[in-house]
């Protein structure tokens, strides 16, 4: 496996890609990497008023004030526990930087696009506009997300929407 | 060879732009009944500097009407013409005009508009009455000849026949011109009258075309044109880029005309050994000097040195003119662009003497030793250096000392579990790095402060053209324009401050009849002052015109269906006309009377966290007070714990704070809740609740009241407990997430966690929605 991603990454051409691969409930999703800034662990948040519940609040990252965003409450997954096992993935979106809480970060793969199928109009938590296709990996179902999609889109509330509007 | 001159272009913009505000500044100064030589010189000089660099960049439209402006200031800053209002307001357009060429240049457009056309034509007229008017017809026939001026219009490149007129108007701007002969496509004749000498003409001309295909021929009256070999118009309009000693070693004879135009852009030297030995000599050098290059350098012969120095350089210099046998009229003024250093050392030797018998020459002008010295007693004084660095740059280190003072912060946090006697080197340690990064701090905000005269300057202007269209006598006092803000906070006072003026003249002053009616002096004065104040600035418009009215607008409220309570005192009435909508103007008219407008001046500066207040007197006038704070990037706040969550509340919104008692709590038929505070009710604001936050709710005595003063009036808050005063580092929410009601930003706590900043304007008006 690792000598086949690796080689992956070395002819890595136009219709291959990386992905990072992330656990929420029994479901396996995939992000591009390009989009990952970082991976870190849960901190003190501090809340935000009048938002909705899945948005747990703002970190001090180095600085920058970065919105969470717990996906397991989002899509009503897993079990919601803050412990040190509680993963955050960092993601650089449209020039944006929020954190989004999963269960738990699995893999890099490298996968070329004939290798992801068109999703079924159903099936997954996620609305199918979010949904890039599947791909098969070890007999495990990925998730293909088009997380910049998802995370600017007027249901996650992130972006002021006339901002939304214009972009 | 070509050198990408576009890198240059935006210091050009930059730099034009404040030689036009300089410019300006100078022309309202202006006292047109004793106009002050000094002044005009500095208007000359800045219209010059622009010219040259138009010129240099190739934008044309510029060069010319700067040219045509610098042409009539010429004749004024030599007394050859007084100066009129008419003069002043025509200068003023020029300036615009410039200005919008400049705007059109930097969006990368053309311009076009005929009024540039119609300025310029008025510029030349102001410019010659004075030969066609002149009575004293011998000296217009000693200081003027007639000069026969024929060219090719395709050789040289001068085809369109709207670059052709141009260049016939710029030559108008000189004396008074005539066609001899129709223009036709391979020759045209015309006969110019001036006082100018070979080299001005050929200035001008070779603003539009290429001066060297012209021959131009002088005439005094009465005598036959010259045989064209029996002058030796030599030219040199040299373009010397990287060395270029054009024209050098040319063996001059007496009697040639020999004009060095060097451009010289790296080294250069044009006409570096011009001329040695010409003993009588009409050397005219227009330097425009990019990198070194003391254009003209060791020019020993009569000469006046324009040097437009972009970098380095102090054009000319270097001008050793020490050949002291020779008559001399040496005239020197460097323009530097960034060595500010006008006018080089100089040694002016005035007695010039007809070069030629039949060369005209130039009439010097005795005064032609001042503007240099001028120049040379400013020096020290602008010689400081500066540098110019893009506001982000500076950004970006507010930014990180930021982040250091909040770093200071959480190592101390830290240490301060430590026994501070064991521990004595790392309590040293951090206090003195708390002093630094103060320090530190301080010195790289006032990199950002600006003083509020960029904004003010405007102002004579405005109010002079303000004035002027409503038929009324203002004038304006200017005080604390030395007050620094951060130049954030100064670009967005200008918008209002501009709306406040003029309604300040459109409002508040009266009509000079009813002025004098009242008992006060015909002309209004308004006074725009500016003052620290504590930690903020504050910005006030005072006027001495009618006052507010407080039946009118109390009447118009009622019309508008704007509830008042019974008897309203009168600072509620003033905040009436910042009521969206409201207009007591009696019609509109193209400067205020809309009614949109003064709460747009309200909002925007609460935006920055700034405040409006007026105080009137009837038939006395009106103050409008603005206070700003410092600095957008750090406010003075005051932590407030609630719950689990620490607030910002800023410290300009807090009025007191008080440990209510329960009976002071009283609840209105179902609509919310007051606060008897000292007689007064106040609307009571609990932020647990406004936030929704969830957690266990504490009896109201047991929370502390924060009395704030908002938009809307006083309103008590309710917080669990005052924690401290901060200077905060205000980051934005939206950055990455969104606008938050209720909250105006956020910034990071000594402990590495964000509190957010609350705006308490906004949380009044959530408590009203949510009750």
């Amino acid at each position: 496996m690792n000598e086949l991603s690796k080689e992956g990454g070395a002819t890595m051409s136009e219709d291959s890609r990386e992905y990072l691969t992330f656990n929420l409930g029994d479901e396996e999703y995939g992000i591009d990497i390009l989009k990952v800034q970082e991976i870190r662990g849960y901190d003190a948040v501090t809340k935000i008023a009048n938002s909705p519940e899945f948005i747990k609040g703002v970190i001090n990252m180095r600085g920058v004030i970065v919105p969470i965003i717990d996906m397991r409450l989002k899509f009503n997954l897993g079990q919601v526990e803050y412990n040190q096992f509680t993963v955050v993935i960092i993601l650089n979106i449209a020039g944006r930087v929020i954190g989004m809480v999963v269960d738990g970060v699995s893999d890099v793969i490298a996968l070329s696009n004939n290798k992801i199928s068109p999703a079924p109009e159903f099936g997954a938590v996620l609305d199918t506009d979010y949904i890039n296709g599947l791909a098969t990996l070890e007999e495990r179902m990925v998730i293909m997300v088009d997380i910049e999609k998802l995370m600017t889109s007027g249901e996650m509330g992130l972006v002021d929407q006339a901002q939304n509007a214009a972009a | 060879m070509s050198i990408d001159l576009s890198q240059f272009y935006q210091v050009f913009f930059e730099e034009a732009a404040e030689h036009l505000a300089a410019m300006e500044g100078l022309l309202l100064e202006l006292d047109v009944e004793a106009p002050d030589l000094e002044t005009l010189n500095a208007i000359f000089r800045s219209a010059h500097s622009i010219k040259g660099g138009a010129a240099t960049f190739g934008f044309n439209d510029m060069a010319e009407v700067t040219h045509v402006l610098e042409t009539l200031l010429d004749r004024l800053r030599k007394q050859e013409l007084d100066v009129t209002v008419e003069m002043v307001d025509t200068f003023l357009q020029a300036g615009d005009i410039i200005r919008e060429q400049l705007g059109a240049h930097q969006a990368g457009t053309e311009y076009e508009d005929p009024r540039a056309d119609e300025v310029c034509q008025r510029l030349a007229e102001l410019a010659a009455p004075e030969i066609a008017t002149s009575g004293d017809v011998d000296e217009v026939q000693q200081a003027s000849t007639l000069w026969q001026v024929r060219f090719n219009p395709s050789e040289v490149g001068c085809t369109k026949a709207q670059a052709l007129s141009a260049l016939f108007d710029g030559l108008a701007g000189l004396g008074s011109i005539e066609r001899v002969r129709e223009d036709g496509p391979d020759l045209c004749h015309w006969q110019l009258l001036t006082d100018s000498d070979a080299a001005a003409i050929r200035d001008i001309m070779a603003f539009l075309c290429d001066a060297d295909g012209v021959e131009l021929l002088p005439q005094t009256d009465g005598e036959a044109p010259f045989e064209p070999g029996s002058c030796d118009a030599d030219e040199d309009d040299s373009f010397g880029f990287f060395d270029g000693a054009p024209g050098t070693e040319q063996t001059a004879t007496p009697s040639e005309v020999d004009e060095g135009d060097g451009f010289g852009f790296f080294a250069g030297a044009p006409g570096l050994d011009q001329a040695e030995a010409a003993a009588h000599l009409v050397d005219e050098d227009d330097g425009f000097g990019f990198f070194a290059g003391a254009p003209g350098a060791d020019q020993a012969v009569d000469q006046e040195g324009d040097g437009f120095g972009l970098f380095g350089g102090s054009p000319g210099m270097q001008e050793v003119a020490s050949v002291a046998d020779r008559d001399r009229a040496e005239e020197t003024q460097g323009f530097g662009f960034f060595d500010t250093a006008p006018g080089a050392p100089k040694q002016a030797s005035t007695n010039a003497e007809p070069a030629a018998p039949s060369q005209p020459m130039r009439p010097v002008p005795s005064s032609a030793a001042k503007p240099s010295q001028a120049a040379a007693a400013k020096r020290p004084a602008s010689g400081e250096s500066s540098i110019r660095v893009s506001v982000e740059k500076v950004d970006e280190l507010i930014n990180l000392v930021g982040e250091l003072v909040i770093t200071h912060a959480m190592l101390a946090e830290s240490a301060s579990e430590l026994d501070s006697t064991v521990f004595e080197r790392i309590f040293d340690g951090l206090s003195n790095l708390e002093r630094n990064s103060r320090d530190l701090q301080q010195a790289v905000m006032s990199i950002r402060m600006m003083p509020i005269s960029f904004v003010f300057n405007r102002f004579p202007r405005v109010v002079r053209d303000t004035a002027a269209t409503l038929g009324k006598k203002v004038s304006l006092k200017l005080i604390g324009e030395d007050t620094e803000l951060d130049k954030g906070l100064i670009e967005r006072l200008a918008d209002p401050l501009n709306h406040l003026v003029r309604n300040s003249i459109d409002h508040g002053i009266e009509l000079p009849e009813q002025r004098l009616e009242a008992g006060k002096p015909e002309s209004g004065e308004i006074v725009l002052k500016a003052s620290h104040r504590g930690g903020s600035v504050v910005v006030e418009i005072t006027d001495d015109g009618g006052g507010l009215n407080r039946e009118k607008i109390l009447a118009k409220a009622e019309k508008q269906g704007i509830a008042m309570p019974e008897n309203p005192s009168d600072k509620d009435v003033w905040h009436l006309i910042f009521h969206p909508g409201f207009s007591t103007a009696e019609k509109v008219t193209d400067i205020s009377g809309r009614g949109v407008g003064m709460d747009v001046v309200r909002r925007n500066i609460e935006e920055m966290n700034g405040r409006v207040d007026i105080d009137s007197t009837p038939g006395q006038g009106t103050r409008i007070t603005i206070r700003l704070p410092l600095t957008l990037a750090i406010l003075d706040g005051l932590s407030v714990r609630m719950g689990e969550e620490m607030f910002i509340l800023p410290l300009t919104a807090i009025q007191e704070s008080i440990q209510p008692r329960p009976e002071q709590f009283k609840s209105v038929a179902g609509r919310g809740q007051v606060v008897q505070v000292s007689g007064e009710y106040l609307p009571l604001v609990v932020l647990q609740d406004v936030f929704n936050d969830g957690g266990e709710k504490i009896p109201y005595e047991d929370g502390i009241l924060v009395i704030v003063d908002t938009n809307e009036g006083r309103a008590a808050l309710l917080v669990e407990e005052l924690v401290a005063q901060h200077q905060v580092v205000i980051k934005s929410l939206e950055t990455n997430y969104r606008k938050v009601e209720g909250v105006s930003g956020a910034t990071i706590m000594g402990d590495g966690r964000v509190a957010l900043i609350l705006d308490v304007d906004a949380l009044v008006r959530l408590n009203r929605k949510a009750a």
